[in-house]
């Protein structure tokens, strides 16, 4: 969950190379890169023209407010709901789906590492109406153990792209492909033991619109194509379905130690599996 | 119980292609903070509207969010919503319309709306709801623009049906849906085409007082659900039963429409306070109206009420028009038109101006004024400029640009807007809180659209509403007879438009000129005006009556 929008953005806003400049608890200003411009202020023929001409262009600054109420600056106001944020968002969704990390060790004494397989997914149950849920499970490549929470279990190490010096990885005993197939049947046999109510009552409504609608159309040949036509998106509209979606999956390889604390620990509270 | 479960298959391939290419990889904290938005922004129940939280610039009223839950539990996404004017329906169909789109239930959609309202609602739905729609305009995508609005007959016209009815849209909402209570019209068959999923009809007018109006509007929505037409008709035509005779129609009604009432609403509406300014000519003022209607009178082919009218609202709207005539005629006695020319030139003022000036001089306040003639409009703009008072004009024949760059003119520097026109374009003008009718329509519809400018949903002031007439002329009666006596300025008449239609009363302006014009007395032109207005009146009460039973 965000809990804190601004540091949220003063995050991603570093993370790309960005210079912030916080002038209070809900402003900021920041000096964008190329690379961000070209993803956030949709001028695109403004470098096309600079490449074109062989000049470096000069990228924009962005001028945010993040309080929960518009308030009379010169500053953009960004909230959940805001365009802006929509298209930040998106950014980090489409280039954060996949990954290969590594636990941070001191580098000073051999140490192996051990691969994971984390997954964060989203569960879309769609009939009547809409839900999602979202599950993080990990799944451990040598012994195949597997956790729920695996991003909480995650929250207090360190990883990085690079592996740090003398560490080293010991290679999968199952594929990771197999491992995202193990994770998906784990899933489908865990929902399948929900609360069923919301299908019987979707397929229920479902039933009974459609027979309203081959009774009403029951004596009108010149109008089967709008029967058909109707019904196929009746059926779409409430015919119960579970849609399951990667959010981000990644090769996580882990200490002989984070790799027992995580499979040792429980969280009681808001476990689901 | 057997559910169908999808996986997302492509995800394990891009997965096997993504890791060989280490510059696909994210690094840790994109990566968490990609999980931290999905948690975010997920949808965790099936209930709870998740829209508002969205939009934290708007501020939903009560019977708002209840009408959306409603809708979308309740409805599965399809109902009529026939809530009185001025209850903000256009905010309940654009926050409903928000929630499945932030549910990833809709993408496409198709907005049907009055070709008033289109920019109205382009407006609302990108400022207010945030989302992007785009009106039709000439060079118009149906296949590759997600959030169309256009009006119904645009969409239904040669060159688009075809195409509109190709597309497969999620939503379809139709604003002034009474448009559509008659299923042998080719609007009624055009909507039941469209494939859609989620569908909203709109209606202001009260569509359960006629059962068949009220079973075709449902039939778009769920069709079969009063059964088939020729069943509905047979069970209730033949009992000669209403809708607020039959409680179990009642109930079932009910669960396709909602329907607020303001009462019912427990919100606090400002009020609109009414003063009817009466202002006497001058007696050469009195001379010359009097000279006008003989003239006219005489030439016995043509009536001489537009003249009159005309003179009382200002004395270049009366030159004007009757320079035009005299151009369209083939013989003519001079002398007598020259001398009812120059009786008007010698007029010095137009009392009903100059009480205008009065009026706006002795308060700090907006003003917004609105006159039936260009010519009225230019003389008093001139007039208030003479008297420093700042004002600016606005006409709906105005391009888009002009009239948001007037209104912005009239909210930041200028005392007073004069507009010929209200209707054309839904302008908003909540700031101000004074309205003149400088001179009344002789349409209470047109009267109703000027004064909802200013006294809707968003206003925080009561609101004032002036009313000039000048004594011993058509506008005392006018104003007597016609407006007093159905109490148009005390009510909100959103019935009126199906009262009307209902009468068979179209164009009621014309009505009234038929009668002055065919009058030949004073008093029968009283008594032809009276009776006019106690159909309407006991029609209105009539309805009333039965809405309060529904």
């Amino acid at each position: 969950m965000i809990t804190n929008l601004n540091d949220f953005l003063h995050q991603y806003f570093t993370i790309h190379d960005c210079e912030v400049i916080t002038e209070s608890n809900t402003e900021m200003t920041i000096r964008l890169t190329r690379e961000l411009d070209q993803v956030l202020m949709n001028r695109p023929f403004y470098w096309h023209y600079m490449d074109k001409i062989g000049r470096a262009g000069e990228p924009m600054s962005l001028y945010l407010d993040t309080s929960t109420e518009k308030k009379d600056n010169n500053k953009e106001w960004i909230h959940f709901g805001s365009p802006r944020l929509q298209q930040i968002f998106h950014h980090i969704k489409q280039n954060a789906r996949f990954t290969i990390l590594y636990e941070e060790t001191n580098g000073e004494s051999k140490t192996p590492l051990h691969p994971w397989l984390v997954t964060n997914i989203m569960v879309h149950y769609r009939g009547k109406q809409k839900k999602e849920s979202i599950h993080s499970i990990g799944l451990q490549l040598i012994n195949g153990i597997m956790k729920a929470n695996m991003m909480k279990h995650m929250d207090e190490f360190t990883m990085d792209l690079r592996m740090s010096d003398y560490s080293f990885t010991i290679s999968p005993i199952i594929k990771p492909v197999s491992g995202l197939r193990r994770i998906f049947n784990y899933l489908e046999n865990f929902l399948l033991e929900e609360d069923m109510q919301w299908v019987e009552e979707s397929k229920k409504a479902l039933s009974e619109e459609i027979q309203l609608l081959n009774y009403f159309f029951h004596q009108q040949e010149e109008n089967k194509e709008i029967l058909e036509k109707e019904k196929e998106r009746l059926t779409e509209r409430l015919e119960p379905r579970i849609e399951i979606e990667f959010i981000n999956a990644g090769l996580f390889y882990l200490t002989e130690k984070s790799s027992q604390i995580i499979i040792k620990r429980d969280y009681e509270a808001g476990t689901k599996e | 119980m057997s559910i169908s479960i999808s996986r997302d298959e492509t995800f394990i391939q891009e997965y096997e292609e993504a890791i060989k290419t280490p510059s696909q990889l994210a690094d840790w904290q994109l990566f968490k903070q990609s999980y931290q938005i999905a948690e975010t922004m997920k949808v965790p129940s099936f209930k709870d509207l998740v829209a508002p939280k969205f939009l934290p610039h708007l501020e939903f009223l009560p019977h708002q969010l209840e009408c959306a839950e409603k809708v979308i539990q309740h409805m599965n996404g399809r109902a009529l919503l026939a809530d009185e004017v001025g209850l903000g329906k256009t905010i309940e169909a654009g926050l409903i319309l928000k929630e499945y789109m932030l549910r990833g239930l809709v993408q496409k959609v198709l907005i049907l709306v009055p070709a008033s309202l289109v920019n109205q609602w382009a407006l609302e739905l990108n400022q207010k709801f945030l989302i992007p729609a785009v009106t039709s305009g000439k060079r118009v995508d149906w296949q590759n623009t997600n959030i169309l609005i256009s009006t119904l007959d645009t969409a239904k016209s040669v060159r688009h049906r075809q195409t509109i009815l190709e597309q497969d849209y999620d939503f379809v909402i139709v604003d002034e849906a009474h448009k559509l209570k008659n299923h042998k019209t080719k609007n009624f068959q055009f909507v039941q085409q469209l494939s859609k999923k989620y569908c909203l009809l709109l209606t202001a007018t009260p569509v359960q007082n006629k059962l068949t109006d009220i079973f075709n509007l449902i039939s778009l929505l769920k069709p079969g659900y009063l059964g088939t037409y020729e069943d509905f008709i047979k069970q209730y035509k033949e009992q000669k039963r209403k809708v607020d005779e039959d409680p179990y129609l009642k109930q079932l009604i009910s669960k396709v429409m909602v329907r607020n009432r303001r009462s019912d609403t427990g919100v606090h509406w400002t009020k609109r306070e009414i003063e009817t300014i009466w202002v006497p000519f001058t007696d050469q003022e009195l001379e010359t109206y009097h000279q006008v209607e003989q003239f006219f009178k005489h030439n016995t082919a043509i009536s001489s009420i537009t003249y009159v009218r005309e003179f009382c609202s200002s004395r270049e709207a009366c030159y004007l028009s009757i320079k035009k005539w005299i151009q369209q005629q083939e013989t003519i006695n001079l002398p007598e038109v020259k001398g009812l020319l120059a009786a008007i030139e010698q007029l010095p003022h137009h009392a009903k101006a100059l009480k205008l000036v009065e009026l706006i001089k002795s308060s700090d306040e907006k003003f917004i004024v609105f006159t039936e003639y260009r010519a009225t409009q230019i003389y008093l703009q001139w007039l208030l400029q003479q008297e420093k008072i700042p004002a600016v004009i606005y006409r709906g024949g105005f391009k888009k640009g002009k009239k948001d760059w007037m209104r912005q003119l009239f909210q930041n520097h200028a005392q007073v807007m004069i507009a010929t026109e209200a209707a054309g374009e839904g302008i908003n003008l909540q700031f101000c809180h004074r309205l003149i009718n400088y001179d009344l329509p002789w349409n209470p519809m047109r009267l109703e659209q000027r004064i909802g400018r200013i006294h809707r949903f968003g206003q925080e002031n009561d609101v004032k509403i002036y009313n000039f007439a000048l004594k011993n002329t058509v506008d005392e009666q006018v104003m007597n007879l016609l407006y007093n006596k159905i109490q148009l300025f005390e009510n909100v008449i959103g019935h009126l438009e199906q009262i009307l239609s209902d009468l068979n009363l179209p164009n009621i302006e014309r009505e009234v000129e038929q009668i002055f014009e065919e009058s030949k007395s004073v008093g029968e032109s009283k008594i032809k005006l009276d009776n006019l207005t106690s159909v309407i009146q006991s029609y209105q009460q009539d309805n009333e009556a039965k809405e309060h039973l529904l």
